[in-house]
């Protein structure tokens, strides 16, 4: 159990700077990173949306949580139904 | 919307030092840096007149947008069926295909489709005769039918007022901006400009014409009081390859590049549509651009 | 390339004409801002039909329509609806004996003297009359099941309907800026939640970044049938406490980059902190006999009453020049002991400019909650926390689907989904107690789904 606890704050403080270092990226401008206005022709398309197929992520995320522990990640961990 | 042409050269002006300050505003449209002066001491009345401006620029730019849900994308996205356009559309219609028979062809607002084989990012790649034999069929307005108010494009084309929508654009706003005060006032998208009148004193307004080769360095003064100045040219958008240089100004009869055009040629009219269409006609115009320009009695500066 | 000639001779001159083709364009003033009839789609329609089937167990079918209005140019509305129906067996969380189990579930209250029959079986279980305590002007009708011997007990009596709903509201405060906000509502005939959320984004680098914030607020209350049993308690058909409550805070921060023309990618963590009921009433934990393994008692579960949870995910979306591939990552980890990681990849292959069919894989791979026992053992003194619910196990779970699609008329698209999800665990743990030996401790999940859907916009 200890070697476990001790893993996981490791852990949890990678993911913390990996997120600060990405907000501080964006925050002082990556404009190395990006596109010109007028290429953003794919970008528009519906494949490459964030949550391109709405519904059917949110059918996938309630059958995971009723099946598995997890939740959470691209948007709520709650669930909202009684599959706990 | 994105111009065809980028406009390197930069209108600023430049009020002399101990004068008042003219109220500015500064925004950004149709992916280019714009600035409203206003020569008045009313800093409100100066904000108000900033706002209409940058609100009309923002409406032209989202109506005709090639990438936004917007007239153009929803023509774009329906070539080979009839679609029933507005009067603003109509009459920017109309006035493209007067452009059309005026350059005998060469300006053509179908010519975007080019792009898909021509891509300027600094790669080098130069499309194949094939390919742009290919594209070709995608391009031209004798392709298109057009019964005001019904448009119709052939399956495949598509269309794009990049070249004549920023210059109606700083028309539209200046003419909206008048209507509100009779301060003298100068709007300026992304270079394109035109100024109400001369200044309260009677005296210019100046603008700095950007050196074509160094950026941000100035190559000349002008003196405004009255009209429109707007530039085509191709000082940010070319290729050179085998030690050729290509402009990005593309001929939709050939589908290749204009041969010899000047790198920028600048016009200054009563309006910023007649300037700009004059410019691009001239740059269309390739080797006999300056000939074109003075043949017109045009007032006009070509770089070369 | 003809120059014309000068107005010496009175014929109109390229630039005359220019001059008066452009007075014409900027001739009508304020009438041309109007809007154009062409108008870019102000309403969506997203639906579809999920069938779901489990092992030869659960079966379920989910119907959901959700539909979208741009209300003006800044703001839209949208309502969603799902009615989920879930019927078949599940486990007790019990372990399987050699001998045959009985197990009981109280169901209804009725007044002393009820005729109520009682040989029916609802879903295979037996109806029997439990006797009033004295005095008592009610009694309890409850549920019991027997499961044969080397059967991994399942309760028969499972079936759930739900009904959902949502309304939400996307509000473009400057070009760059947006609020969202939005409240859900959940109903079960043993269970309902009700959330709200609200949400922020705001777009840098003329839209290549975009920087998100939203929270959520959830209160659930259970009410099961025949009550909420006292954790650890042994089971019996007596009908049990009240109903409770739980409450959840949760918090997202994402962070979406354009990377290039072709590259998108997204960053995001999550937070969640929820208090209350955190049990499954209806599940039980099985204590052993030391030496043989038996089933010597069967006790409802007990979990923590608070949770933390954290998780972090990263994906990306990369447009090849006509198919799109997305591969995305995630790691979880709560306060429970339990720790996960679940890697996904889609691949959108264009077979036409409309038609694409799109594999996908999803690899899930999740450790034991520290409460997470198959059993529990006789003699030992009991822990506070215990659940044998599968579900907190240490398992993985591979995910194979396909998917077709094809765009119908301009604005609409038509797709249909099979996938298959395998799930399996250690059903044989080394440590196995007596007749545990030979019993499988973690039967395998296999699900089949198939989802058919229909979005338009108009």
């Amino acid at each position: 159990m200890q070697s476990i606890c001790r893993h996981s704050s490791v852990n949890l403080r990678a993911k913390w700077s990996l997120l600060i270092l990405l907000i501080a990226g964006a925050g002082t401008g990556c404009t190395s990173l990006g596109a010109k206005p007028w290429d953003h022709d794919l970008l528009a398309e519906r494949a490459m949306q964030v949550d391109a197929y709405p519904l059917q992520s949110g059918m996938d995320d309630h059958i995971y949580f009723s099946k598995e522990a997890s939740s959470g990640g691209r948007s709520f961990a709650g669930g909202g139904c009684g599959c706990n | 919307m994105r111009s065809e042409r980028s406009s390197e050269i930069f209108g600023s002006t430049r009020s002399h030092p101990a004068e008042h300050r003219d109220v500015s505003t500064t925004f950004t449209a149709m992916a280019s840096p714009c600035l409203v002066l206003v020569d008045t001491a009313d800093p409100l009345l100066g904000a108000a007149v900033g706002s209409i401006v940058k609100a009309e620029a923002l409406r032209i730019e989202a109506k005709f947008s090639r990438y936004r849900p917007s007239v153009v994308t929803t023509l774009n996205e329906n070539a080979g069926e009839e679609l029933e356009v507005d009067a603003e559309t109509a009459d920017l219609v109309d006035y493209s295909v007067l452009c059309y028979h005026l350059s005998q062809g060469r300006f053509d607002i179908t010519s975007g489709a080019l792009r898909r084989v021509w891509k300027f990012d600094g790669s080098g790649a130069v499309p194949t005769q094939d390919q742009v034999r290919q594209i070709l069929k995608c391009v031209g307005w004798h392709r298109v039918t057009w019964n005001r108010p019904f448009l119709r494009l052939g399956v495949g084309m598509e269309i794009d007022f990049g070249g004549i929508g920023k210059e109606y654009a700083v028309d539209r706003a200046l003419a909206l901006a008048s209507e509100f005060t009779d301060e003298p006032l100068l709007v300026n998208l992304g270079g394109d400009l035109r100024v109400s009148g001369p200044r309260r004193d009677g005296s210019h307004w100046h603008v700095a014409i950007e050196n074509v080769d160094c950026p941000g360095a100035a190559a000349g003064m002008l003196q405004l009081s009255r009209g429109a100045l707007a530039t085509s040219g191709d000082t940010y958008r070319y290729l050179i390859k085998d030690a050729k240089r290509y402009g990005h100004v593309l001929d939709p009869v050939t589908g290749w590049p204009i041969a010899d055009a000047p790198r920028s040629v600048t016009v200054h009219a009563d309006t910023c549509s007649e300037a700009g269409q004059l410019a691009k006609l001239a740059l269309l115009r390739g080797a006999g651009a300056e000939e074109f320009l003075k043949a017109e009695q045009v007032r006009a500066w070509c770089a070369r | 390339m003809q120059l014309k000639a000068s107005g010496a001779t009175g014929a109109p001159t390229l630039r005359q004409a220019l001059k008066v083709a452009a007075a014409g364009l900027l001739a009508n003033g304020a009438a041309k801002a109007q809007e154009a009839p062409a108008k870019p789609p102000a309403t969506s329609v997203d639906s579809g039909v999920l069938y779901y089937h489990e092992n030869g167990r659960v079966q379920a079918v989910e119907p959901e329509l959700n539909v979208a209005q741009k209300i003006n140019e800044d703001s839209t509305l949208s309502l969603g609806f799902v009615f989920d129906s879930l019927t078949g067996p599940t486990p007790y969380g019990a372990v399987p004996s050699t001998l045959p189990q009985t197990y009981i579930r109280p169901y209804k209250i009725v007044p002393v003297g009820t005729l109520v029959p009682l040989t029916t079986s609802s879903g295979g279980s037996t109806v029997v009359l439990l006797p009033p305590a004295s005095g008592s002007k009610t009694e309890t009708l409850a549920a019991t099941s027997i499961v044969p011997a080397n059967t991994y007990p399942l309760d028969p009596s499972f079936h759930d309907t739900r009904v959902a709903g949502h309304v939400g509201w996307d509000q473009a405060l400057t070009s760059t800026l947006k609020l969202d906000g939005g409240v859900a509502y959940s109903h079960e005939y043993d269970y309902r939640s009700a959330s709200a959320s609200l949400g922020l984004s705001k777009d840098f680098n003329a839209h290549n970044t975009t920087l998100s914030a939203a929270v959520n607020y959830e209160s659930d209350l259970s009410f099961p049938v025949g009550g909420t049993p006292t954790p650890l308690t042994a089971m019996s058909g007596d009908f049990k406490g009240p109903d409770a409550t739980r409450h959840e805070v949760d918090a997202v921060l994402g962070i979406t980059q354009v990377m290039s023309r072709r590259w998108l990618s997204t960053l995001s963590y999550s937070y969640a902190d929820s208090h209350g009921y955190q049990n499954n009433p209806y599940k039980i934990i099985s204590v052993v006999d030391p030496v043989s393994g038996q089933p010597t008692a069967q006790l409802y579960e007990s979990r923590p009453e608070s949770r933390r949870k954290q998780s972090v995910f990263f994906e990306n979306k990369i447009h090849l020049p006509s198919d799109v591939i997305a591969i995305s990552l995630r790691g979880y980890k709560d306060d429970w002991g339990i720790k996960s990681v679940t890697a996904d990849l889609r691949y959108r292959y264009q077979i036409t400019q409309e038609y694409y069919l799109e594999p996908h894989f999803r690899y899930y791979e999740q450790g034991a909650a520290d409460f997470f026992h198959y059993y529990l053992v006789a003699g030992e003194a009991l822990p506070q926390y215990a659940s044998a619910d599968t579900r907190l196990a240490k398992f993985n779970a591979q995910t194979y689907g396909l998917k077709f699609g094809m765009p119908l008329n301009k604005g609409s698209e038509l797709n249909l989904r099979v996938e298959y999800y395998d799930q399996r665990g250690n059903g044989s743990p080394s440590y196995a107690i007596g007749q545990l030996k030979q019993q499988n401790l973690f039967p395998d999940l296999k699900a089949f789904t198939v989802l058919l859907g229909y979005s338009y916009a108009f």
